[in-house]
């Protein structure tokens, strides 16, 4: 490997648009780094490589959207919440998370870390993005 | 993460100065003010408090937030330099958003410290409530001195510019998180309950008004106590009324800062050149002992908690202090949460005991722990790149006993400032009066 000059961006959202979610997987200690960039933040490896993510996770908090924190675009994700998410592979990033609200956010805070899957949803301006939504067993 | 080095040089501030914060456009008196006019009055002030003369001053840092923006700049350091004696030295402009002012203060330090400069200034203006006329878009030829209100709403979508375009603002939550990612950290972390922390959040609004109800500087001194019986509520039913709503998942309205303009600068001078440079320095050397600093992008989870501690980690190293030597502490509170949780980071509140000691009200200015003796960001106000220096005057007048009636219980001669902006730097800076 060496150091290129590389679209990183632009393949991490071709491949939303294929179904996939990319990240980059250091060769040297193996940590992921997501969303996707250059360098090893771990280890300080020059490059990574890149990895299809499983999309497995887990949620370790909560906060709910409101008055200053939402937007009108964000209606058509129905309930959600903020958080701390934390991949399958390690890394972890403050995400959207689908499927909490006022009404169930006590009984789910007792339950954290809880499971979550990625999902891959369009956003206005013509590309898509990655959230989270909850596991089944916490929607039935 | 390494330790990090103590500077080559002992570097001292000398001399502070500060505009009022205000919303000029509102005031005929100050309607028209400009970028030179602010800068330059907090800029001369500084070297008359310091006692130096522009010529005395090597090099200038100049800070803005939103230069572009706010002041229909790109090298606003240029602009504004013949306003205070300084024509033809050199200087730069830097922007770390709403931590400017205390990173100022680590650029500063290092230029001297490094050798390389003497005497320096280091200011910061901001133009939070306005815009150069007309207010249409940057690229319109503006008015010489004529400026427009800055609208919530062309102020909170220019804020989106803080936040990573490629991912973050695309993933939707880092931008949004900023409100109460803190709040909500602090209650799981020390289990409290969401209504203890909805009573601290008003009682920091309480406190910090009633700093800024005796600080002539301040933008804002009606007291929440007043406000509550003009209302004829009591002070309680008032700050859970819709006079203060709530506005995210925990924080109200009183929460926020006072967006507004305003500017502040330091001298700051290599202890050993004093004498020579500042022969009539009319009070104590205020050394700059340590300044820990870091910077979590908004992806980061619990930016604002991570960002403190890195800083606050570095600077306890590189000093050998700890909390148990502050005697007053700042912290850079537009989302007043900060209040709390940077002051229990640092340990200059106890570890989970920090909510009780501002519901008790210990942490106004005339509290055994004052925080934000000049009134913070929601009523000293919020002149974006200028505040941090505006806490740095502050600092430095509580140090030198020169604040006559709102003189904070004890003299403080160790001192932290905790700056936050710019999604998000943290520098945690400290500072102590010579002997």
């Amino acid at each position: 490997m060496a150091i290129k000059l590389e679209k990183i961006v632009e393949k991490f959202y071709l491949s939303l648009e294929e179904g996939k979610i990319m990240g980059r997987k250091c060769p040297k200690c193996g940590h992921v780094e997501f969303p996707p960039v250059y360098a090893c933040n771990e280890c300080g490896n020059y490059e990574t490589e890149w990895v299809e993510l499983s999309g497995k996770a887990k949620l370790h908090s909560i906060v709910l959207p409101a008055a200053l924190s939402s937007k009108p675009e964000y209606k058509k994700m129905g309930k959600y919440a903020y958080g701390e998410v934390e991949i399958e592979e390690g890394t972890r990033l403050n995400a959207v998370v689908r499927g909490i609200s006022r009404k169930n956010r006590a009984e789910l805070t007792e339950k954290l870390p809880l499971n979550i899957h990625a999902s891959i949803i369009d956003r206005d301006g013509g590309f898509k993005t990655v959230v989270f939504d909850l596991d089944e067993e916490y929607t039935n | 993460m390494k330790k990090f080095g103590k500077y080559s040089r002992s570097v001292s501030i000398i001399g502070v100065g500060c505009t009022p914060f205000m919303y000029t456009v509102d005031n005929e008196e100050t309607n028209g003010l400009t970028e030179g006019e602010l800068f330059g009055y907090a800029a001369l002030k500084a070297m008359e408090d310091a006692g130096v003369n522009p010529q005395d001053v090597d090099f200038y840092f100049h800070g803005c937030a939103s230069p572009l923006n706010g002041s229909n700049y790109l090298t606003p350091n240029v602009q504004i330099a013949n306003w205070f004696g300084m024509k033809g030295k050199g200087s730069i402009h830097h922007s770390e958003a709403c931590c400017t002012g205390y990173l100022a203060i680590e650029q500063a330090v290092n230029a001297v410290a490094s050798g390389k400069y003497d005497c320096v200034l280091t200011g910061a203006v901001e133009f939070g409530d306005s815009t150069p006329s007309p207010a249409d878009n940057v690229e319109t030829p503006k008015h010489p001195y004529k400026r427009d209100k800055m609208t919530m709403e062309k102020f909170l979508k220019t804020t989106s510019w803080l936040y990573d375009r490629t991912y973050t603002r695309s993933l939707m939550a880092g931008q949004e998180l900023i409100y109460d990612d803190a709040a909500e950290w602090y209650v799981r972390t020390r289990g409290i309950s969401a209504e203890d922390m909805n009573k601290t959040l008003n009682a920091m609004c309480i406190n910090n008004r009633r700093n800024a109800s005796v600080n002539p500087l301040a933008i804002e001194r009606t007291t929440y106590e007043e406000l509550a019986e003009k209302a004829g509520m009591t002070l309680d039913e008032y700050m859970n009324s819709p006079y203060n709503p709530k506005m995210g998942d925990f924080l109200r309205a009183g929460g926020l800062e006072l967006k507004c303009d305003g500017a502040a600068a330091c001298i700051v001078c290599a202890t050993e050149k004093i004498p020579e440079i500042a022969k009539n320095l009319k009070h104590k050397p205020i050394e700059v002992l340590g300044i820990g600093s870091a910077a979590c992008e908004a992806t980061t989870p619990h930016f604002e908690v991570r960002a403190t501690e890195e800083a606050v980690k570095q600077v306890y190293e590189s000093t050998g202090l700890s909390g148990d030597d502050l005697d007053l502490f700042f912290a850079n509170d537009f989302i007043i949460t900060s209040h709390l949780v940077s002051a229990e980071i640092a340990g200059y509140l106890p570890y989970g005991e920090g909510w009780k000691y501002i519901c008790d009200g210990r942490t106004a200015w005339d509290g055994d722990k004052p925080i934000n003796s000049n009134g913070g960001r929601t009523s000293f106000g919020h002149a974006h790149a200028a505040s941090g220096l505006a806490d740095m005057y502050e600092a430095c007048k509580q140090m030198w006993n020169e604040c006559g009636d709102r003189q904070v219980k004890k003299l403080p001669k160790t001192t932290m400032l905790r700056g936050y902006g710019g999604a998000q730097n943290v520098a945690a800076i400290i500072i102590r009066t010579m002997d």
